[in-house]
């Protein structure tokens, strides 16, 4: 473990430590219509934990793609803004009796979520662990799923919630991880398989079902598990997860137009079946039928895009509340890429999307470069992960798809969801370096 | 083999990412202006709360409606309630509607009439001014007009008909908006003394009230048939006489004449048609102008699609009239001949609006040319002291379209010499004398006119209807055309015909500087 230099990524971080602090005093001079500056140690703070992940990782000797830290630091620093310019009040933690506001509580998490990040870029620099035991990971995701199932709290008809003390958490974040690692080393250890051998029924092929029955009892077990628990964005989220890793394994585009054929056939399955799901559906379909009720968010979150235009109201200057309340009570977690597009217009919201696709892209090189099918799938996997829920979410508050309830990773408030998103860099940073070694190794690299 | 796969799967996630910013810019770009005119928009109630908004005048410059911020609440003041379904009401807890929900955004100061000031607005993060907005309508016919209603539920909308200035709109009952636009807090129980009231106070009857029109339409059932070259006016139907008496069956379904009291029947033309207002002769007359071709001239003078008031990006809204059943987005085909021959007269499933009947009448005194309807005649910049009258600093000016033809010249003057029989003639004096300026002290006018005695159904007393337009005479300017109802006012000579003669006589008489 010998110190290496990241100077891509100091440089790329740099900008941060000046961005951060300003965003800060923009929106508090907006907010109070002096120029005061305002409390600035949230902002150091983010900084700082942001140079301690580089730091850390120098230290640690990482030579793992040098872009994928600043630019989930950027996309992060975006919603921590946006966060830390909201009423502190509405969320937040009370940790052992103190209590922290939404901006504090999730610089907390980003600090946890990057420590986490150092430990996992360290900890599976060796792939081993995580190639051959993967049925147990897999039996680990599902105790989990298990766990949540009967124990979970139940919040907003979904039960996605297990407490540990005073700390609450959503293992589907974990078991996302969990999953795609399972599917890796399932997938490269029968790649060769799945691609040849096809069977057919009549005129119709089908992917070899004997090879894929494992790998799809597992999947479909934890499928009905997550639907379940009314957890529709993570269950359309594992999907697609799922039938791009396929792809990627086969390429062949028929497992993901059956697979999506299967699965319109099962959400309008789910349309007759479930009210909480037709409702969801009505309204992708014309919110305003009823703006003040159950089309009342998505309603708002179109005003909200409506407001910002092309250049944004500018940043703090939006109108996320009124008299103190929020217009959008979900701004913070769903719709906070609405919040983002209202203040910061097309121009702003669009460069986040574009922040999103050089993480997705540095991920998918990951996983060209990497040298080993398992490594390949596994970067291409957790990728994916990223780049679906950002695009599912956005596509949700556009009303391009129905609304589920997911985080953009990253900008949403929620702890869960910034360690898991910090615990992929962390996995891409292993793979990454481990390729990097490789070609030390062959006196190609540095 | 991955690596392809995995470049693939780059160009869809990228798809995927351009297809959300597309969604991104339509949202934000392309719908936003939709998004912004939206009452439960929180920009528009902000906008509303605080912001001055400009002040409403008529077109003399009399004050209508001003706001002054108290305490950081907009509040509004309305001066005239015959203006409430006009100029409508602002409140923060009940939205807007008339000309203030139409022209929020520049009273408010929401957006800027030039585009190009809205998007420099934008960057420099300014509002724009609020603006006043001055109407086309006069105070003193308008305050006239609803006189003459005096309180029974009715309407009456009079226009210029070679410009298309609404000059009244009056609907009666009406409310007093200024007690539920204020402060929020104490809107409550104003608000749902008005909500109600008997009699639907808040509907603005000349441009949402649904009636049955009766003889009234004979109007449009004659211009079709003069224009279509189907009669001429010394048509006459041979059979018609006897059927005055035995009824006139039309697929046998026997359509009777209504009462005719002492007139002995006779082979009536036009003119003695529409003075006797004859449902036999017209009855003739829409069948052989046909379903199709009835419908069509309907929708050339404006039926069958919602009117606006205004211009197409800036205007009131008001709803469409029928002379059929509904069918999505229009007219629908007659059903029968019985209906054809009975929407002729103005029964069956014909269904107007006081705002349509008035437009019929101005087109036959505007040489056979709908004129485009418009109630805001201007928009100025925002006089600081309301009370001395509007600022000289138009900003913008409504209306000047030039209408369209619904009929030939030559067959809009043989109609207006028949509807000048029907207020002057030997027979038509009695039904509709009563429409006659003459008779409010304004000589050597001939007025043209049509009363309606809309009937609907036993022991419900029909609507009094009455259409007409002064100076009625060929070769004279008409200066105003107007539309009376009187709800279950009975006979159209009784209640409507003599508030639509005082009402275009007081206007030519304002017009001479009396």
């Amino acid at each position: 473990m010998r110190a290496v230099r990241r100077p891509v990524e100091l440089q790329m971080l740099l900008p941060l430590a000046l961005l951060v602090p300003l965003g800060f005093a923009v929106t508090h001079i907006a907010e109070t219509g002096t120029l005061d500056p305002g409390p600035m140690g949230l902002a150091i703070g983010f900084v700082a934990v942001m140079f301690g992940g580089h730091l850390a990782l120098r230290l640690a000797g990482n030579r793992g793609d040098q872009l994928l830290l600043p630019a989930a630091a950027a996309i992060g620093a975006v919603g921590f803004v946006m966060l830390n310019r909201l009423p502190q009040s509405q969320l937040g933690m009370d940790l052992f009796g103190v209590e922290m506001g939404m901006a504090t509580t999730q610089l907390l998490w980003f600090a946890v979520g990057i420590t986490a990040m150092v430990a996992v870029a360290v900890l599976f620099r060796d792939d081993g662990i995580l190639r051959h035991y993967k049925y147990t990971w897999a039996l680990g995701g599902g105790l989990l799923l298990l766990l949540t199932f009967l124990f979970g709290r139940e919040v907003n008809g979904a039960r996605l919630w297990l407490y540990l003390g005073p700390i609450g958490f959503q293992p589907g974040e974990a078991i996302k991880i969990v999953l795609v690692v399972f599917i890796a080393g399932y997938l490269a250890e029968k790649r060769a398989l799945l691609a040849g051998a096809t069977t057919r029924v009549g005129p119709i092929r089908i992917p070899p079902l004997p090879y894929l029955l494992p790998m799809l009892a597992i999947f479909v077990m934890v499928m009905l598990v997550v639907v379940i628990s009314r957890d529709l964005g993570t269950a359309l989220l594992f999907l697609g997860i799922f039938l791009t890793m396929l792809f990627v394994a086969t390429g062949r585009r028929s497992y993901v137009l059956m697979g999506i054929l299967l699965f319109v056939g099962g959400a309008f399955v789910a349309y007759q079946l479930f009210g909480h799901v037709r409702v969801r559906v009505d309204n992708w379909i014309d919110p305003f039928v009823d703006p003040s009720g159950t089309g009342y968010q998505t309603v708002q979150a179109l005003y909200a895009f409506g407001r910002g235009g092309l250049f944004g109201e500018g940043l703090g200057q939006g109108l996320p509340s009124i008299s103190g309340r929020l217009p959008i009570p979900a701004l913070p977690t769903d719709f906070i890429f609405a919040g983002i597009a209202e203040e910061l217009g097309l121009l702003g919201a669009t460069a986040l999307l574009g922040l999103a696709l050089v993480l997705v892209f540095r991920g998918l090189r990951t996983a060209m470069l990497a040298r080993d099918d398992f490594s390949s799938m596994l970067a291409v996997g957790l990728t994916v992960s990223l780049g679906l829920q950002t695009l599912i979410i956005v596509a949700g508050n556009l009303k391009l798809v129905p609304l589920t309830g997911i985080t953009f990773p990253f900008v949403s408030y929620g702890g869960s969801s910034l360690l898991a998103s910090f615990v992929i860099v962390g996995l891409l940073l292993a793979v990454s370096h481990r390729t990097a070694l490789d070609a030390v190794a062959e006196g190609r690299g540095p | 083999m991955i690596v392809t796969n995995i470049r693939r799967l780059g160009f869809y996630l990228l798809l995927a990412f351009a297809v959300s910013a597309g969604s991104l810019a339509w949202w934000q770009i392309w719908e936003a202006p939709g998004l912004a005119d939206r009452q439960d928009n929180p920009q528009v109630i902000a906008a509303r709360r605080s912001a001055p908004r400009g002040s409403i005048f008529d077109v003399q410059g009399q004050l209508l409606a001003s706001s002054t911020v108290i305490d950081g609440i907009s509040r509004r003041t309305y001066l005239d309630p015959a203006f409430s379904h006009v100029v409508g009401y602002a409140s923060l807890r009940y939205g807007a509607t008339g000309v203030e929900r139409t022209w929020d955004d520049l009273l408010t100061g929401r957006s800027d009439p030039n585009p190009l000031n809205d998007l420099l607005n934008d960057v420099l993060d300014r509002r724009a001014a609020p603006r006043d907005v001055t109407l086309t309508i006069d105070r003193r016919l308008q305050d006239f007009a609803a006189a003459q209603l005096g309180g029974l539920p009715g309407a009456v909308v009079a226009i210029d008909p070679r410009t298309g200035a609404i000059l009244a709109m009056a609907s009666s009952p009406t409310f007093d908006a200024t007690a539920f636009s204020g402060d929020p807090e104490t809107a409550a129980a104003p608000w749902a003394v008005v909500a109600g009231s008997p009699g639907d106070p808040l509907l603005d009857r000349n441009r949402r009230g649904h009636y049955t029109p009766g003889s009234i339409l004979k109007v449009l059932t004659a211009a079709a048939a003069l224009d279509a070259g189907v009669i001429t006016p010394q048509t006459t139907y041979p059979d018609q006489p006897q059927q005055e008496t035995d009824g006139f069956v039309v697929s046998g379904f026997t359509i009777r004449e209504h009462d005719l009291g002492s007139l002995q029947p006779a082979l009536w033309p036009l003119s003695r048609a529409l003075q006797v207002s004859s449902n036999i002769f017209f009855a003739h007359v829409g069948l052989d102008v046909g379903a199709d071709r009835f419908i069509d001239y309907a929708r050339r003078f404006g039926f069958c699609a919602p009117l606006t008031l205004g211009s197409a990006s800036r205007a009131l809204a008001a709803d469409a009239s029928y002379v059929s059943a509904r069918a999505d987005g229009g007219c629908a085909p007659f059903s029968d001949r019985v209906e054809l021959a009975s929407a002729a007269f103005g029964q069956a499933s014909v269904d107007v609006t006081p705002l349509q009947m008035v437009l019929l009448a101005a087109a036959v005194a505007n040489d056979g040319i709908v004129p485009d309807p418009f109630v805001v005649r201007d928009l100025r910049a925002h006089a600081a002291d309301p009370v001395a009258g509007p600022s000289e600093a138009v900003v913008e000016t409504y209306g000047g379209g030039s209408g369209r033809r619904a009929i030939s010249s030559a067959a809009a003057g043989q109609l207006r010499a028949a509807m000048v029989d029907a207020v002057h003639g030997l027979i038509g004096q009695v039904y509709a004398g009563a429409g006659s300026v003459a008779r409010y002290g304004i000589d050597g006018v001939l007025t043209a006119g049509k009363t309606g005695t809309a009937e609907r159904g036993p022991e419900v007393a029909p609507h009094s209807w009455f259409i007409g337009f002064a100076p009625g005479q060929n070769g004279a300017q008409p200066s105003i055309a107007v539309a009376v109802i009187v709800e279950g006012g009975g006979a159209g000579s009784g209640a409507a015909a003599p508030i639509g003669g005082a009402v275009m006589a007081e206007w030519l008489r304002l017009l001479a500087g009396g």
